[in-house]
């Protein structure tokens, strides 16, 4: 009896062991599954499955690849603080430390949807990105310079048109056909909106909507927010307006390590 | 409650109100200056790496020229660390808590206008990237009260110290700070 109840008792805490283990390796195995899922856009972006057939993916970086330091800005064309940051801040430092190839900075996409035209600038500025950077960097620097213009009257076409040659604006024209947006004239009422939205079937929708679907898991909250990344190490994220020599410090402290 | 109990639960108080308060800035202090990379040693260079991160959050206040920006950004979260090792020493307290009231003072006032002219920035408050809105004013109206209780506590304090009359034979009554 002695020895029977010995062995009972011996297995029972053998058992309760045997229990936690399972409940151990079942965690295991589901947060490794949880993990390996990688994170997708929300239900609610749309064109995020597949490239567009025809269309080169725009190519909106400056300098290198290779750069110490990343800087991703998302922002909107028709925020008045992306158009100061782009303005005061990343024109000297595209100036200075991109060309000396310590920064690769990155345009990221993130329209707003109380800004009425900041889907269909994302449009133009992604069709010459289709052409190629220096495509995408002058008309990016023309709807910027110019936004207090086009933000009225969303003529974001006649700009695009003076930064780019003939040669390029006809191109950029035909990659743009069908993403065209209606003029807000024939809006019913005083009904304000976002005229261009992913719904009109424009092929670069589906970067606008990578782009914004990146921003989304950041998360991005206002415009503009920028991320660094150092040697592959993303930095937590800032947003809002910073001054070049402010910014231009932060880069010498880190490229100092 | 009798004179004395009540005096003895209003130093309790006290020291759980400095401590709670020490430890808040002890706290905002090393989130700012954390190493910010995984596997970054702490070292004078991480340091100023941080505190160079930290000026862009206080620069996004648009608020002070570039030359403020720095000296704010180098200096703040090293005071913060020494305001917080005062507090929870406890020496010299109606200063200290005088101080913190100031301090926590002004950052809500800085916080408050951030929102009302509709900045959508980062706090930087503790390192991390929680937006200025409602929530950290919110935040700082409660530590605001709580640095007022302190320091208040502390002059009360004092003050009863001071009217005591010291019993036949007794020594007279120690600092309260």
């Amino acid at each position: 009896m002695n020895q029977q109840s010995d062995i009972l008792n011996y297995r029972e805490p053998r058992r309760r062991r045997a229990g936690w283990l399972r409940a151990l390796r079942l965690w295991v195995a589901l947060s490794t599954v949880s993990l390996a899922v990688p994170l997708t856009a929300t239900s609610q972006t749309k064109h995020t499955s597949a490239k567009p057939a025809g269309i080169t993916a725009p190519q909106k970086g400056y300098g290198s690849p290779s750069a110490p330091i990343t800087m991703e800005v998302f922002s909107d064309y028709q925020c008045p603080s992306c158009r100061s940051l782009f303005e005061n801040t990343l024109r000297p430092m595209i100036d200075d430390y991109v060309a000396a190839g310590k920064v690769y900075l990155v345009h990221r996409d993130f329209p707003l949807p109380a800004h009425k035209y900041g889907y269909e600038a994302a449009r133009w500025a992604n069709a010459a990105g289709g052409l190629g950077r220096d495509q995408f960097a002058k008309v990016e620097a023309a709807l910027y310079d110019n936004q207090p213009s086009w933000s009225n009257d969303g003529n974001i076409e006649k700009f695009v048109e003076a930064a780019l040659s003939a040669a390029d604006l006809k191109r950029v024209q035909k990659l743009m056909e069908g993403c065209q947006a209606s003029p807000s004239a024939s809006l019913p009422g005083a009904q304000v909106r976002n005229v261009a939205t992913a719904d009109q079937g424009c092929a670069f929708d589906v970067f606008i909507e990578q782009d914004r679907a990146l921003g989304q898991r950041i998360p991005v909250q206002a415009t503009p927010t920028y991320v660094f990344s150092y040697k592959g190490q993303r930095l937590p994220p800032g947003s809002g307006l910073v001054s070049w020599p402010i910014l231009k410090q932060f880069f010498d402290s880190l490229l100092g390590h | 409650m009798t004179q004395r109990a009540s005096s003895k639960v209003v130093r309790i108080l006290l020291v759980v109100g400095r401590l709670a308060l020490g430890a808040v800035f002890l706290y905002a202090a090393y989130a700012k200056m954390k190493p910010l990379l995984a596997g970054m040693p702490w070292s004078v260079t991480s340091i100023k790496t941080s505190l160079a991160m930290f000026g862009l959050q206080v620069d996004s206040y648009e608020l002070l020229p570039a030359s403020l920006v720095r000296a704010v950004a180098h200096l703040l979260p090293p005071f913060e660390l020494f305001l917080g090792l005062w507090l929870l020493s406890g020496v010299a307290l109606r200063l200290s808590s005088t101080v913190t009231a100031l301090l926590i003072g002004g950052f809500l006032g800085v916080v408050v206008r951030t929102y009302m002219v509709g900045l959508k920035i980062h706090c930087g408050c503790f390192g991390g990237s929680e937006p200025v809105g409602p929530w950290e004013i919110i935040r700082d109206s409660l530590f605001v009260l709580l640095a007022l209780a302190v320091m208040l506590g502390a002059f009360l304090t004092r003050r009863a110290h001071r009217t005591e009359a010291p019993a036949e034979g007794q020594p007279s009554p120690s600092r309260a700070d």
